[in-house]
């Protein structure tokens, strides 16, 4: 069992071992108008896996980890995160709940107006009264785990967009966080950065013990990291979960659906196009 | 104390009311603990917002002290009372032009880049990456905003209607002949002290409506560079609009009450 960071307001918590369930999802609905972009989802997450999250473009994986994060209320359902309802929270209760984990945006969402130094070092310094040589130290730490040693003073506009992604995820790491969550952290890397940042990912769940909760549609990356996926439908079946299981119990199962994906296959169940009968109704109107 | 600030902290939504009230729990928690307030960041904000409008809010003070005294010479001299010139302008930019125009500049140049500043932020996910941080985005970029515009605009009024007062000297000295002794007795002597609070007062309460409806514009900001675009124009507008109205309920308080 690792070593809880020691931060400022977070009071006594219960540290998760390794295969207790840490986040749990029941019946979560999230629904803009009529559309339902998450309907039912129902999983849940153990300490020490690296559970991932894929599914086509607009299957709602964004939304949900949004949901998971506290950062959207769904419409009905509950998110136990820590054996707490974040649904049922205010935003002070739910800044209890954030000190416990890290959040890797899919761009970076990098603080423009800091250094690359500045912006890992934030949250060390609003949640810890650790020394600032302390923190400087840890920010090179973290530089050097996500490969960018020397880039402490660099502003975030001097960095590429695979370096951004990175500097992301070495603050989302700052805190050391018993949960990270990673929004598509390799889309738009080369195969050597996406090797780095997957192994990233397997250190921070293997060596010190975290969870990782990660959204990705990067079909080698996904089979490389996770010890279970979860796969959400779109088209008939918008945000519903097609399929959950172990990386070897996806690819042998033979929904079409998740066969296509897991391929990469132009034809196939997924609805990109309409039907041919569909089409000429939108053309021409239902008359 | 504690119970008020944290059941602040816990009002939820992102309305006008609700960015007031967390603003004040940050104030009030500030109180006790200075370090919430972020000194650092107010001071840089301070030089952002209030020293670098310094040289605009001249140039504007001047200009309208000029054109007070030009324009009051005008009509006084045929009557034979060039005499009241330096308390027109004096009383003219203590109670109303100086606090209002000085207003209208930071509105222009602080207030809209504060709108946009925050509302590029918002769009670049910066807003929801501190929150999911457990870092309020109204601690560490509203309340040092604000408490730099509240600190900075009473100032800058202060000093606009000092450099207005040097523009009506500039006239009266240079085309009505009247000695600099006379034009700085009747320009200082003749205003009371309630002439400036009132101003004062007046500066607080526009810098209150510039700042957080230029934050609430900003933070609110959706649908990318468009939506920074909208919440800059809407700051501007909105904040001259509520601080006319605000002029006009204070000057009518200010006339018919005390």
């Amino acid at each position: 069992m690792r070593e809880a960071p020691r931060k400022i307001g977070s009071g006594p918590k219960k540290i998760f071992k390794a295969g207790e369930i840490i986040l749990e999802v029941r019946d979560l609905v999230q629904a803009f108008g009529d559309r339902r972009v998450l309907d039912n989802i129902s999983f849940q997450v153990r300490a020490g896996e690296t559970f991932v999250i894929m599914g086509g473009s607009g299957c709602g994986k964004t939304t949900l980890l949004r949901c998971l994060i506290g950062a959207q209320k769904p419409t009905s359902g509950s998110i136990h995160l820590f054996g707490e309802d974040i649904t049922r929270m205010d935003p002070f209760e739910l800044d209890r709940i954030r000190l416990r984990f890290g959040m890797n945006f899919q761009f970076g969402a990098l603080f423009q107006s800091l250094t690359v130094g500045e912006n890992i070092a934030l949250p060390l310094r609003h949640h810890s009264d650790v020394d600032s040589s302390i923190i400087e130290m840890i920010v090179k730490m973290k530089l050097e785990l996500v490969g960018l040693t020397g880039f402490e003073n660099f502003m975030p506009s001097e960095l590429s967009g695979g370096m951004r992604k990175r500097v992301g995820l070495a603050r989302a790491l700052a805190l050391d966080p018993e949960i990270l969550f990673s929004d598509e952290p390799t889309s738009g890397l080369d195969p050597v950065m996406t090797a780095v940042v997957d192994q990233l990912t397997l250190d921070s769940t293997r060596k010190i013990g975290a969870t990782a909760v990660v959204v990705s549609h990067d079909m080698t990356s996904v089979f490389r990291i996770a010890t279970r996926i979860l796969m959400l439908g779109n088209g008939p079946r918008q945000g519903q979960i097609v399929a959950e299981g172990t990386p070897e119990e996806i690819r042998k199962n033979p929904d079409p659906f998740l066969q296509q994906f897991v391929r990469g296959e132009a034809d196939g169940p997924i609805p990109l196009r309409m039907a041919q009968d569909e089409y000429l109704k939108h053309l021409l109107g239902d008359g | 104390m504690k119970f008020v600030v944290n059941a602040l902290r816990r009002v939820e939504g992102d309305g006008y009311v609700t960015l007031n009230a967390r603003i004040y729990s940050f104030l009030l928690w500030g109180l006790t603990n200075p370090r919430v307030l972020s000194p650092s960041l107010t001071l840089r904000q301070m030089i952002r917002i209030g020293v670098e409008a310094l040289p605009m809010a001249s140039l504007v003070a001047l200009s309208v002290g000029f054109i007070l005294a030009m324009q009051s010479s005008t009509e006084l001299g045929k009557l034979g009372a060039n005499a009241f010139i330096p308390d027109l302008v004096s009383l003219s930019l203590l109670r109303e032009l100086g606090p209002l125009l000085i207003a209208i500049i930071v509105v222009g140049r602080s207030g809209s880049a504060v709108a946009a500043e925050l509302g590029t932020m918002k769009v670049n996910e910066e807003i929801e990456a501190l929150k999911v941080m457990a870092i309020s985005p109204t601690r560490i970029l509203v309340v040092p905003r604000y408490l730099a515009l509240m600190i900075m605009l009473p100032i800058l009024t202060v000093f606009g209607n000092c450099v207005g007062l040097a523009g009506g000297w500039a006239v009266c000295i240079g085309t009505l002949d009247m000695t600099s002794s006379f034009y700085i007795t009747h320009a200082v002597q003749r205003p009371e002290l309630w002439d400036l609070y009132s101003g004062l007062i007046k500066s607080v309460v526009f810098a209150h409506l510039i700042i957080t409806i230029a934050c609430y514009q900003g933070l609110g900001v959706t649908g990318g560079a468009e939506g920074v675009g909208r919440a800059t124009t809407a700051s501007v507008v909105y904040s001259i609009l509520w601080i006319i109205i605000a002029d006009a309920a204070l000057t009518g308080l200010f006339f018919f009450v005390l």
